[in-house]
């Protein structure tokens, strides 16, 4: 007897309505599953029978033959198992057939017929409802996770046993449990730019990048609170609206670790640290592709401390998703995007003794080596650059985070506004062509542009970057056009590191 | 050459000026410096004993060399073993005469300095389209690689000032400030001699190949080492001495505590040279070695007039008038040129002290830096 039980699967960070089919006929007691699962998908039989077992049912001495269809799609993982167990129950007329009708199954199953949880079940259980499934019924722990998918119903059980109680209708469904209160974590200590003196102009830069999502490169000796103003970068960025919540809180379905209860709140602030691998931070590697640090700060602020400690290959690998906004990745058999939409800062010593102008000691080879690091192109995706030199005995506090976040907040509106029949979110993303038409200036701009650029201030590439920074700062002043001092301001934000 | 390791910075040239003149001397000179193992300290050693070269080669022929050799070279005896099967006069004759390579013994007319000199050298390499820049005044710039745009600034204008007022420029194609002079002299289209701590044939700094090439078609290369010498960090300082040796005024125009540009001015001074040096800010630690030799009783030279007065020449005119010609424009040009006070300081002191908005101090900033008032480096405003 044949049933088919609907369940999806991952391909990168989205989903994929996989449809399991179960056959049980006479013959050689045998168990088979079919259609491109991977070695986790070819141990189920395992797990299925122990579950079924120590759940008081019969594992049926039969020809059982599991197809995952479609076959083409590469199926990953274990979240496929509960849907073959209810698919055997109901072929062995355990449960009756219409109980899963229209119902998406997702979960792994233990030993003892508990329901484990299954990673990225948000994206999972989105796939089946735009596939037209109405329910779904997923793992305890990810039962938060897909209620955020709204109009959804999504029904779950502890174990075996019980679902298929509550399948037959023999028991209610048992509440959702109560969301597990959020870890703590040890990055949230309390944080406000008020604690950063001085560096007047790196802060204004800060609050530029912040304001039109403008790349930003901080360079300066050790101690001169690079770091200590790049961390504070997040407290002043425009709150998420509710889209890119739900593409946050997608990436962070995939990702290991805790399963998210709520959408995301709070844009994501990922510091990988300088000797991670090429497919760390952009994504891919064995197995299961998975969103590499470029993508799970998507929406957010990817900081690469220590610029100049990367390891090249990695660096250049960036170079296309911070263009692109998105990280491409190519499979045997299928091709994944994954979003990447960031806002890079980085820090890095302007030579390895890291002390300032006059007072390095580094001969010229090894200041040759060092800048050698950071290839051309690299550098020329940050809209802003900035040398840092020490402290001053004259650094004040300055203004509080709010104060600047409440600024950026206004000029993201604008930027908002300006944006609504387009594709694009920030003054970053304004293509060439259109420059005309989002960042059109005064003639008192144009004259100061026409200045800039010849006074070989910038390169061609950066000339536009220049612009658009410009309309940032036009967007903080509140101003329609872009005035002459925008354009200056911009260009002398956009420095030289050597 | 016989060295196996060729550096990498051989620069391949033809020969080049008026045909050197050579005779026995000059080639039994060239022959001798050029030997395996005979290093300056050596070649000196035994031409205190015999005082010609010539005379010297004999000695190493006959085998009475060993005796004097032996207090200095451990190895002396098989050292000069090398040297009888390798010193071939016309080997270095044809050397000499591909590349059109200048000679200067000591004890000669031509030789450009007292040969007496401790621990000089007594031969000299030369080779340039302007072997008649030793017949000049001549002044030597030198200072340290970790120049600031402002010493590069002054040794540039020394270098054009004394070059347009018929004086050579000596100093050592070295990165900062010995650079900009040679580039100030070149620019004035005057002579400069750039003394070398590589063979002739060799540039380093590599990326000074262009400037390398221009010293030697409007200069001179001095060198005592043969031809294929590389770099060592040991050789510098000997040419430091070279240096100091070739120039009537030595001037110093930054120098920190501990750099090579001391060493000159000390062998300048022990050559009965007059030095002079510039004075820079107490808060520039490339200023620092200058200042401690003004605080020692140098001249102090504030104009390259200085320079020239020193050397009994007058200008006549001031023609390098310090300052721009234009006034500023906008007030706020002003309070930014005011707030620098001559010295560097970074955007934020600016902003800081004038206490002008960002938007009006990068306006105000990017006018000077267009009209050549300010300049950027270092992350650094620099007036200029």
């Amino acid at each position: 007897m044949l049933a088919t039980v609907a369940s999806s699967t991952l391909l990168g960070v989205d989903g994929h309505r996989v449809d399991v089919e179960v056959h049980v006929s006479g013959g050689l007691p045998g168990y088979t599953v079919v259609g491109l699962p991977d070695a986790a998908g070819r141990e189920s039989r395992e797990r299925v029978r122990a579950a079924l077992l120590s759940s008081g049912m019969a594992w049926p001495l039969k020809r059982i033959t599991v197809n995952l269809s479609p076959a083409t799609v590469r199926k990953s993982g274990a979240g496929l198992e509960l849907a073959i167990a209810l698919g055997l129950l109901v072929s062995e007329s355990e449960l009756p057939e219409d109980c899963v009708a229209g119902v998406g199954v997702l979960g792994e199953l233990g030993l003892d017929g508990t329901i484990r949880p299954v990673p990225g079940t948000l994206i999972l259980a989105d796939a089946l409802f735009r596939d037209g499934v109405e329910t779904v019924i997923v793992p305890p722990v990810n039962a938060h996770e897909a209620a955020l998918v709204r109009g959804l119903v999504v029904r779950s059980a502890p174990d075996i046993a019980s679902l298929r109680a509550c399948l037959k209708g023999e028991e209610p469904w048992p509440d959702l449990d109560p969301p597990a209160p959020p870890l703590v974590s040890l990055d949230a200590e309390p944080m406000d730019l008020a604690e950063v003196r001085g560096l007047t102009t790196a802060r204004l830069a800060l609050e530029i990048s912040a304001a039109g999502g403008h790349h930003l490169l901080l360079t300066g000796p050790p101690g001169c609170g690079k770091t200590m103003l790049a961390r504070r970068l997040q407290t002043i960025l425009p709150p998420l609206d509710p889209d890119e919540a739900l593409e946050v809180t997608r990436i962070a379905s995939v990702c290991d670790g805790e399963p998210p209860h709520e959408l995301a709140s709070a844009r994501p602030f990922r510091a990988p640290h300088h000797t991670s691998t090429t497919p760390a931070l952009v994504g891919g590697g064995a197995g299961r592709p998975r969103p590499g640090e470029v993508s799970r700060a998507h929406r957010g602020v990817l900081f690469l401390d220590e610029l100049g400690e990367f390891p090249p290959i990695a660096l250049n690998a960036l170079r296309q998703p911070l263009e692109e906004g998105a990280v491409r990745i190519a499979r045997q058999g299928a091709s994944l995007t994954f979003p990447a939409s960031v806002l890079l800062i980085a820090c890095t010593n302007p030579c390895p003794c890291g002390r300032v102008a006059v007072d390095c000691r580094c001969s010229e080879a090894q200041k040759a080596r060092y800048a050698r690091r950071l290839s051309a192109p690299l550098l020329d995706r940050f809209d802003l650059r900035q040398r840092i030199t020490g402290p001053a005995a004259s650094d004040r506090a300055g203004e509080d985070s709010a104060t600047v976040a409440a600024r950026v907040a206004e000029a993201v509106a604008r930027q908002r506004h300006r944006f609504r029949a387009s594709p694009w979110r920030w003054n970053r993303e304004i293509p060439a062509g259109m420059m005309e038409h989002y960042a059109a200036m005064s003639p008192d701009g144009l004259d100061a542009w026409m200045l800039v650029v010849e006074d070989g201030m910038l390169t061609g590439r950066g000339a536009g970057r220049v612009r658009r920074v410009a309309r940032t700062v036009a967007d903080l002043a509140n101003s329609p056009v872009v005035e002459g001092e925008h354009i200056i301001l911009a260009a002398s934000l956009r420095q030289d590191v050597s | 050459m016989s060295n196996p390791a060729r550096p990498r910075t051989v620069a391949t040239t033809g020969p080049i000026g008026t045909a050197a003149v050579l005779d026995d001397r000059r080639i039994a000179a060239a022959a001798l410096a050029s030997l395996d193992g005979m290093y300056p300290r050596t070649l000196r050693r035994l031409w205190e004993t015999w005082n010609d070269p010539l005379d010297v080669t004999a000695a190493i022929m006959s085998g009475r060399a060993a005796s004097v050799l032996a207090g200095g070279r451990r190895d002396h005896e098989r050292l000069i073993r090398g040297w009888r099967s390798t010193l071939d006069l016309a080997v270095a004759e044809a050397r000499l005469r591909a590349r059109n390579t200048h000679v200067y013994v000591a004890g000669t007319d031509e030789f450009p300095f007292e040969s007496e000199l401790e621990q000089g050298p007594v031969v000299l390499f030369g080779e340039g389209a302007r072997a008649d820049a030793l017949h000049r005044p001549r002044v030597g710039i030198v200072g340290t690689r970790a120049a600031t745009p402002h010493g590069i600034d002054d040794a540039r204008e020394l270098g054009a000032a004394l070059a347009s007022a018929g004086v050579t420029v000596v100093s050592g194609l070295a990165i900062g400030i010995d650079a900009a002079a040679h580039h100030g002299a070149l620019e004035a289209s005057g002579t400069a001699i750039g003394v070398l701590g590589t063979g002739l044939d060799v540039v380093y700094p590599r990326r000074h190949g262009r400037l390398h090439q221009q010293v030697r078609e409007h200069g001179l290369l001095i060198s005592e080492y043969r031809l294929g010498t590389g770099p060592h960090p040991a050789r510098f300082p000997l040419r430091n001495r070279i240096i100091a040796a070739l120039s009537d005024i030595l001037v110093v125009v930054e120098a920190t505590q501990t750099g090579g540009a001391l060493i000159t001015a000390g062998d300048a001074a022990r050559y009965g040279r007059a030095v002079c040096a510039y004075p820079g800010s107490r808060r520039n630690p490339s200023a620092r070695g200058t200042n401690e030799l003004l605080r020692e009783g140098t001249h102090i030279v504030v104009d390259p007039d200085d320079v020239l007065l020193l050397l009994g020449i007058t200008s006549g005119s001031r023609r390098f008038p310090g300052g721009p010609d234009a006034e500023p424009v906008t007030p706020e040009e002003r309070a930014v040129l005011r707030a620098l006070g001559g010295e560097p300081a970074t955007v934020d002191e600016i902003t800081a002290r004038t206490g002008l908005a960002p938007g009006p101090a990068a306006v105000a900033t990017a006018a000077l830096v267009r009209s050549g008032r300010i300049r950027r480096a270092h992350g650094l405003l620099w007036p200029t």
